[in-house]
């Protein structure tokens, strides 16, 4: 045990020290003082504004500008998923964001934001149960992304969303984009 | 510790302080935390025991505590929203969803209000509702 953690104390050191070699922290500094005035200076900007006055609801951004699992509507790191909890109906007979043909999609919902990586935005996300068939058992996903704890009801995805359908057997669950999230 | 360092530390936990989180648009506000439930158009689903804001929401201020109601119940309460945006969030939405029924006297809800509002919860919020309605009743017949 005590050599194990004498190695990986010398790799922690090597790693630490090569870093602070390699990365000037004034460099460093400048960059954070740019980011942070970028970021609170971002939303005065025109394109900000007149997506302002837009309804929020907006087409979904295009996945082709997505690689890998984050642009794969059938993966857990699908960009939409961020706060998914349940199968996916994109592997039940779905799309990401259709129900599989004898299911009902629940009007009630929970929703949250995603950052899409393709254009570096947030988007609203519906998270939408399809209910009246057994569960789907395919593409099981947990991630919580913006979940708080089930005290917060409307901010919990570990509920049933099965309400107002005929039915309140969960099949899938779908990822539907509501617009951007714009911000004041 | 470097004075340029402190400075940029000094100025990183200021710029934090003074914008906390991002401040959306009462329409975005609404969509995060309300629609899950009482859907885009403001229909909700009263089979599932939502109750409809369009064309209804507004008509609780005509009744004496009817103002209070709106945001004492615990839906909006406790909403995880700070005082001031839950404020322009609840004043957003009678404008939106029933602006038939707010009084041309109507002023916004303020934060100082919220606060205060929010700090007196419902307890017993079906029975509160179901008097505010019954009032309602009587005074438009």
């Amino acid at each position: 045990m005590t050599a194990r953690r004498s190695w990986l104390d010398r790799a922690l050191e090597r790693g630490a020290r090569r870093l602070a070699r390699r990365t000037s922290r004034r460099s460093f500094l400048a960059r954070l003082g740019s980011a942070l005035v970028g970021a609170g200076t971002l939303p005065l900007l025109p394109v900000a504004r007149a997506r302002a006055a837009d309804p929020a609801r907006v087409a979904p951004p295009d996945d082709r500008n997505v690689t890998g699992p984050a642009g794969d509507p059938t993966s857990c790191e699908y960009w939409r998923h961020c706060a998914i909890d349940g199968f996916l109906c994109s592997c039940c007979g779905g799309t990401q964001s259709t129900c599989p043909p004898g299911t009902e999609m629940s009007p009630i919902t929970w929703i949250g934001t995603c950052r899409n990586p393709g254009d570096g935005k947030d988007y609203i996300i519906s998270y939408n149960d399809c209910c009246g068939a057994s569960l789907c058992m395919r593409c099981r996903c947990t991630r919580t992304e913006g979940e708080r704890p089930v005290y917060y009801t409307s901010k919990n995805n570990d509920l049933l969303w099965c309400f107002g359908t005929k039915s309140r057997a969960v099949h899938c669950s779908v990822a539907i984009v509501l617009g951007q999230a714009t911000e004041s | 510790m470097s004075r340029l360092g402190l400075t940029a530390l000094v100025a990183c936990y200021l710029w934090l302080r003074v914008a906390p989180a991002v401040a959306y648009t009462p329409e975005v506000e609404f969509a995060l935390n309300c629609q899950g439930c009482h859907l885009a158009d403001g229909a909700g689903t009263p089979d599932a025991g939502v109750p409809a804001l369009a064309d209804s929401v507004a008509r609780f201020l005509a009744v004496p505590g009817g103002r209070e109601y709106l945001i004492r119940v615990p839906g909006v309460a406790q909403a995880p929203l700070a005082d001031a945006t839950l404020a322009a969030v609840v004043s957003w939405m009678l404008g939106r969803f029933d602006a038939r029924h707010v009084p041309p006297d109507f002023r916004p809800y303020t934060a100082d209000e919220v606060r205060r509002l929010r700090a007196s919860p419902l307890v017993d919020v079906e029975r509160v509702r179901a008097s505010l309605l019954a009032e309602l009743e009587r005074s438009t017949r």
